[in-house]
């Protein structure tokens, strides 16, 4: 049996994500998937599952700009999503997909990276959550696991992205946007069209999507459409769910933690932020002097998102990272020992408010 | 909990096939706590966020009790039982990794004043039929991690 696919464009955030919830619902009771390759009306901010909005965007631009602010059913951090960012939803039943995120992840993300394989662009799977190309993050991935038993994959593809525009929704660890910084973001960033140098539009980038999805779960997709019924769900769900402040802007009883390590040496300032959730890292913002590329710089961020933080855990990463990425003149363990540093300062583990001053041992390269 | 530990089913427990979910009835207070089971954690990871209904919710089951986010992959949580939420551990939403420390104990997530046990639990597996369930999900996930 083949799968449904259903092209939108310029959706509104709380029906476009009320519309993947609906379809995952029904997915677990139908034998035939849904693939739903869209875009959102320009802008809407999307959050992660548990995170909370008035941290993660700046709430008082979206309201003067007109960009939507809604939470996504999936995990992970804030997008911005508008014309150019390729939303691509696969709501299917959950029996027989296998159980483990990751080799889901990894299974459901084959289909984007044939895609982009076909473009010409060698992206690969990373951790538990990206697809990047040269270390640099072009997609977002989440997975999402209704009581139903349906299950929904999501992610953003990043065929252009107004970097500016990103700075000026989403919060950033940086305090001032300035040019530099902003050329720092978009260094850590691959888009489609940079990485083609060619102004390939969305729909030739949706065909190529949706032929390697086709082609990674060796089935037929038939166009379609939301139907009447799917239709009055969705618009339920939108009044009962993703239309209601209460679940835009619902705080978790976790408490967010951060902390922040520096290092500074003869050789220059290391200045590392983790964001932690319990023992997991959840977001690591890396600045310094010791990197010769900004995308070994993303490479290591994306390594140590959604990782485990304990110290053991972080210095075998950053090893592996180290090898990949021989291009810095810091010593991996001194690495390391800030960004654990950091987590202990985020644990509370130390007096300090952040902080940390040594000579590594040895350089690296 | 590391996925290569051997998978614990305490003989104690009543357990949801599909969403790996376990279920105690308290005999004294007619109670049910709910809980995930090891399977369930092994496919999951580390729990980073928990988020459970307020106390006084009813839950069909099969209906979310709560969600949460583990490893970027975010579920929600079907009650195993019909009934009405009485206690929400705060201990776990506040540091949800309990669950993974000690899914059967202190990482509980609700107790449940159930509506209908008997039917309920009948749909649960239980006593003697642990073993056998247990050996076909762990040869399952194994043939599932196989062929993804």
């Amino acid at each position: 049996m083949g799968w449904r696919l259903i092209i939108e464009d310029g959706v509104g955030a709380a029906a476009g994500l009320a519309a993947d919830e609906v379809l995952t619902r029904r997915a677990a009771q139908s034998a035939a998937p849904t693939l739903r390759l869209y875009t959102y009306r320009p802008h809407a901010a999307l959050i992660g599952r548990f995170q909370d909005a008035a941290h993660e965007v700046h709430l008082d631009y979206c309201e003067r700009h007109d960009i939507e602010v809604n939470r996504r059913p999936t995990g992970g951090g804030a997008i911005l999503m508008g014309p150019d960012q390729l939303g691509i939803a696969l709501a299917m039943p959950g029996r027989g997909a296998g159980l483990r995120a990751r080799e889901l992840m990894a299974r459901f993300s084959e289909g984007l990276v044939r895609a982009l394989h076909d473009l010409g662009i060698d992206a690969r799977f990373r951790g538990k959550n990206d697809l990047e190309v040269g270390g640099r993050k072009i997609a977002g991935l989440g997975i999402h696991r209704e009581a139903s038993g349906g299950l929904l994959f999501h992610a953003s593809l990043l065929v252009d992205l107004d970097v500016a525009l990103m700075a000026r929704v989403l919060k950033t660890p940086f305090t001032e946007i300035t040019e530099a910084e902003l050329e720092t973001v978009a260094a850590r960033t691959s888009t489609v069209r940079a990485l083609l140098r060619d102004e390939i539009s969305l729909d030739e980038v949706r065909t190529r999507v949706a032929t390697g999805f086709g082609a990674s779960f060796e089935v037929e997709l038939e166009p379609g459409r939301l139907e009447a019924d799917e239709r009055a769900d969705i618009a339920t769900l939108v009044a009962d769910r993703y239309g209601r402040e209460d679940w835009i802007f619902q705080r978790t009883d976790v408490p967010d933690r951060s902390g922040r390590a520096t290092l500074r040496t003869t050789g220059g300032l290391l200045d590392v932020q983790v964001a932690l959730a319990g023992p997991t890292i959840v977001a690591l913002h890396v600045r310094g002097d010791f990197f010769e590329s900004e995308a070994a710089v993303a490479d290591l961020e994306g390594r140590l998102r959604w990782h485990p933080g304990a110290r053991d855990a972080v210095a075998a990463t950053v090893r592996a990272w180290a090898q990949a990425n021989p291009e810095h003149s810091l010593a991996p363990d001194a690495l390391a020992s800030v960004i654990d540093r950091a987590v202990a300062v985020g644990r509370g583990d130390t007096g300090e408010p952040y902080g940390c001053f040594v000579t590594p041992e040895s350089t690296h390269g | 909990m590391s996925s290569d530990r051997p998978f614990e089913t305490p003989p104690d427990r009543h357990y949801d096939r599909e969403h790996h979910l376990w279920a105690h009835r308290d005999v004294e207070s007619g109670r049910v706590r709910i809980g995930i089971d090891s399977i369930g954690l092994s496919s999951l990871g580390d729990l980073a966020y928990v988020s459970l209904h307020a106390t006084g919710t009813t839950t069909p089951r099969g209906s979310a009790l709560g969600s949460l986010e583990a490893a970027k992959m975010t579920t929600t949580i079907a009650a195993p039982v019909t009934g009405t939420i009485v206690a929400r551990n705060d201990a776990v939403l506040k540091d949800p990794s309990l669950v993974n420390a000690d899914p059967y104990g202190a990482g509980w997530l609700v107790e449940i004043e159930p509506a209908r046990w008997e039917q309920d639990s009948a749909e649960l597996v239980s006593g003697g039929a642990i073993e056998p369930w247990l050996a076909a999900e762990v040869e399952r996930l194994q043939t599932e991690g196989r062929t993804d």
